[in-house]
């Protein structure tokens, strides 16, 4: 069965508090605003797009659709694995040049829709980072961890 | 959504009324004494009139009823019809539809203007009208007994249709205007008015007879009931002498003897009262005919459909179609009959859907056609060329929205071929042709295509000027081998003009290439061919609908892409020995050089290439490539997704289908693919030049 994630908007602004879907992705955790998030679906057949930019290498079809799926490993330079059970399509809708434009991200697991603050934030290291820093809004805690909000719209641009 | 706003529709019923006026008008420039052109003319100027008082749009209808007063003139037969007449009443017709539709941004002092010069021309009739009365007489005297005859007058008899009044029509006001052409007598019949609870108090069940004094014709009783002469039974009877010696007996009273029926309440107020038992039998039967004839008439059969949700129908019939090939592969993988039954039932019936909701939007080509008359007409004058607009195939049916993109193109086109094709008279004249130009466009249906012509018979394409210039722009290198096709192509490059002097029209080398953009852009080409002396013609070629197209599926190592089955020319098996020769890139097909592209290279496909390589001829015009594939699986209906806007740079495909099993596959972009074609072809020259 799908699982539908409902988009909820909670007062947000009032505490910086978001309501965020928590994604892992190889060994790191992200965390994206439920805003953005449609759907997430089981697995499907994806057809590859010869030519197309490395990070956005297949289209999928999603209830009549037929949309990009990006892949955010190549993005973030972390080694492909194969599906497992736990891996899902997190179907996002994002503003490209001010038009909504629906992507598929693939997640190795969805852990579970919860809150952050941006109270919490931590400033986005200059040094030491293996990735490019616009592709980062900013990084916060959770139980403990690091989470990455990310900026999808510059990821995918 | 639901709440249709009245002005709208006053503004959308307008617009069909211009459309009636428009063309009317300009037929009549080349049939000026057909008494039906100019009552359509009339009647759609007088209904823009009424519904725009109605709707508030004061302006229109004081406007309108200047321009109605002068035509007037001409629908009497007092002044005729001349091109200036109608270069005019277009102005005419231009600035109420400004009225209408922008009413802030209209000059009175333009309307004005126009008035005055309608006035110019509807002057001088005064002048004709004693002109005509002897000549009248002088019919009169050859003809006593026809004199005779109109002189006494009229026994009318006027039955309205029940529900006249519903479409806001007052059988009083026609009595007034009938005593206007002289005493009448009017007598109301009851007969038909039902009992009170059967009443309907919106139908009119009131009969009248007429006994009108006048010596009037029979015409002008007519020109009474013009705007209801659907919706009446009149008949007409000159009167005897008796009766006429009968009427002038008590012509003195005869005003006020009709004037209690004519008084505005009395009949209507009175009707009620008087019930009367029976009907004639023949009555229904002879409504519901009626019924049905207006239907036909006025087009109350159709219904309009906001455009945005015919594309959500398609959509939903798109998605339909493609769950229906899921449930119909599952059936197949299944012993139960039943479940087979319901896929094959349900298969049918989407593929009924999916054609019937194609053909909602199919809209006919003539809608266009209607519009350039007019573009034609005023270029015609503006240049001094004499044009005639024939038009043919007015019923071929496109997708409703590339009748929509075919607009500009086709304007560019007909431009161009007044401006640069036809010649001016004097030329015409020196090379024996005839003074007037013709322009023809037309429509047809060719297979899954629609070929839509547009052919001057003016001086055709000059080959040698075309190259001079594309050489001189540095588009071809100077003696670069071309064909006259080739040559013909260079029209279309952005920029590229051959006008020697630019006019307000064209020259300015925007045009074209958007023409081959936007026919591009349709999945459509253009073909020209040309004669010198004798005319150019050109060819756009446009697939019926941009939803659906009829596809090839094919597969290339895993994956599984459809070719536009409109592009494929031919399939045919990769022999053994041209699959060993793995250097070169071209075919012999039957003798011509064909350039082909291994689709596993072109796509990067890892692996073995299967055994049996297939080829498929795509073409495009005059060109073709070869396209080498693993396996034909055969035909494929697509409903074209288009790709996201985040892959805009990938180039080879032009769009994404949904295959039976519910994965998307993607379409060949074939022009991409001629491109690429064509690139091995020129690489190819490189290596024999070097």
């Amino acid at each position: 069965m799908d699982q539908i994630v409902e988009t909820r908007p909670r007062a947000e602004a009032e505490s910086e508090q978001m309501q965020v879907v928590m994604l892992g992705i190889g060994d790191e955790v992200f965390a994206l605003n439920t805003m953005l998030v449609r759907e997430i679906i089981d697995p499907v057949p994806a057809t590859r797009v010869a030519g197309a930019r490395p990070y956005l290498p297949c289209v999928v079809n999603v209830r009549g659709n037929v949309i990009p799926l990006a892949d955010l490993r190549s993005r973030f330079g972390m080694a492909k694995t194969a599906a497992t059970a736990d891996t899902r399509i997190v179907v996002l809708e994002i503003e490209i040049d001010r038009d909504p434009v629906l992507v598929g991200v693939v997640a190795d697991k969805v852990h579970e829709v919860t809150q952050i603050s941006r109270a919490d934030a931590q400033p986005t290291p200059r040094v030491g980072m293996r990735w490019n820093p616009e592709f980062i809004s900013f990084i916060t805690k959770w139980r403990d961890e690091f989470v990455i909000v990310p900026n999808m719209e510059r990821i995918l641009s | 959504m639901t709440t249709l706003d009245p002005v709208e529709v006053f503004r959308q019923e307008a617009s069909d009324l211009f459309e009636a006026l428009e063309g009317a008008l300009l037929d009549l420039g080349s049939r000026p004494d057909d008494r039906e052109l100019i009552d359509t003319a009339f009647r759609a100027l007088h209904t823009i009139k009424g519904s725009g008082a109605m709707f508030g749009f004061d302006k229109v209808a004081a406007f309108t009823h200047e321009f109605e007063t002068a035509f007037d003139q001409v629908r009497k037969g007092e002044i005729s019809v001349s091109k200036d007449l109608i270069s005019v009443a277009l102005s005419a017709k231009d600035y109420i539809r400004a009225l209408i539709e922008a009413p802030e941004g209209t000059d009175s002092i333009i309307g004005d203007a126009i008035l005055d010069e309608l006035r110019r021309f509807v002057a001088p009739a005064a002048a004709v009208v004693p002109a005509e009365a002897p000549s009248a007489a002088a019919a009169a005297a050859v003809a006593p007994t026809a004199a005779a005859a109109r002189s006494r007058g009229w026994q009318l008899h006027i039955e309205f249709d029940r529900d006249v009044l519903r479409n806001g029509s007052n059988p009083l006001d026609y009595l007034d205007d009938l005593r206007k052409l002289g005493t009448a007598f009017a007598t109301a019949r009851t007969e038909d008015v039902p009992l009170l609870d059967e009443l309907e108090p919106e139908l009119c069940f009131l009969k009248w007879d007429v006994t009108l004094n006048s010596d009037c014709d029979r015409a002008a009783i007519d020109d009474v009931f013009m705007f209801v002469q659907d919706e009446m039974v009149l008949s007409c009877e000159p009167l005897t002498d008796a009766g006429a010696e009968v009427e002038t007996a008590i012509e003195a009273p005869a005003p006020v003897i009709a004037a209690p029926p004519l008084a505005p309440s009395a009949p209507e107020a009175a009707a009620p009262l008087r019930p009367e038992p029976e009907k004639p039998a023949a009555a229904p039967a002879k409504s519901k005919g009626d019924e049905q004839r207006r239907f036909d008439d006025k087009g109350l059969a159709t219904v309009r459909v906001q455009a945005q949700r015919l594309d959500e129908l398609m959509d939903r019939v798109g998605e339909l179609v493609i769950a229906q090939a899921r449930l119909s592969q599952l059936a197949a993988t299944t012993d139960d009959i039943s479940i087979k039954a319901i896929a094959e039932e349900i298969e049918r019936l989407a593929a009924g859907l999916r054609d019937t909701t194609m053909g909602a939007r199919m809209v006919p080509i003539g809608s266009l056609f209607g519009r350039f008359r007019r573009l034609v007409h005023d270029l015609s004058r503006d240049l001094g060329k004499p044009v005639d607009f024939v038009t043919s195939g007015e019923d071929t049916e496109l997708d409703k929205t590339m009748i929509e993109r075919l607009a500009d193109p086709l304007v560019h086109l007909i431009r161009n071929a007044i401006d640069h094709g036809i010649e001016d008279t004097a030329s015409r004249a020196a090379a024996g042709k005839t003074e007037i130009g013709r322009i023809e466009i037309a429509a047809i249906h060719s297979g899954a295509q629609v070929l839509v012509t547009v052919r001057d018979n003016g001086a055709g394409l000059n080959a040698a000027r075309i190259r001079a210039k594309a050489e001189e722009q540095g588009l071809i290198q100077p003696g670069a081998v071309l064909s006259d096709d080739d040559v013909h192509q260079l029209l279309f490059q952005p920029g590229f003009s051959t006008a020697q002097t630019i006019s307000t029209l064209s020259g300015r080398g925007v045009g074209m290439d958007v023409v081959k953009r936007t026919i591009d852009a349709m999945r459509g080409s253009i073909d020209i061919s040309t004669q010198p002396g004798r005319g150019t013609t050109v060819t756009l070629r446009l697939p019926l609908t941009l939803a659906i197209i009829e596809g090839l599926l094919i597969r290339v190592g895993e994956g599984r892409y459809i070719i536009p089955l409109a592009a494929v020319e031919e399939c045919a098996e990769l022999s053994a020995e041209e699959e060993r020769v793995r250097g070169r890139d071209f075919l012999n097909m039957r003798g011509d050089l064909v350039p082909f592209l291994r689709l596993r290279d072109l796509f990067d496909v890892a692996g073995q290439p299967d055994r049996h390589q297939k080829i498929i001829i795509a073409s495009s015009g005059e060109t073709r490539v070869g396209l080498i594939a693993d396996q034909i699986i055969g035909s494929h209906q697509s409903v074209i997704k288009s790709l996201s806007k985040l892959h805009s740079d990938v180039t080879m495909f032009s769009g994404a289908t949904i295959l039976g099993d519910g994965s998307a596959a993607l379409i060949l972009d074939v022009a991409q693919l001629l491109a690429i074609g064509a690139n091995v072809g020129d690489g190819k020259h490189l290596n024999e030049a070097a």
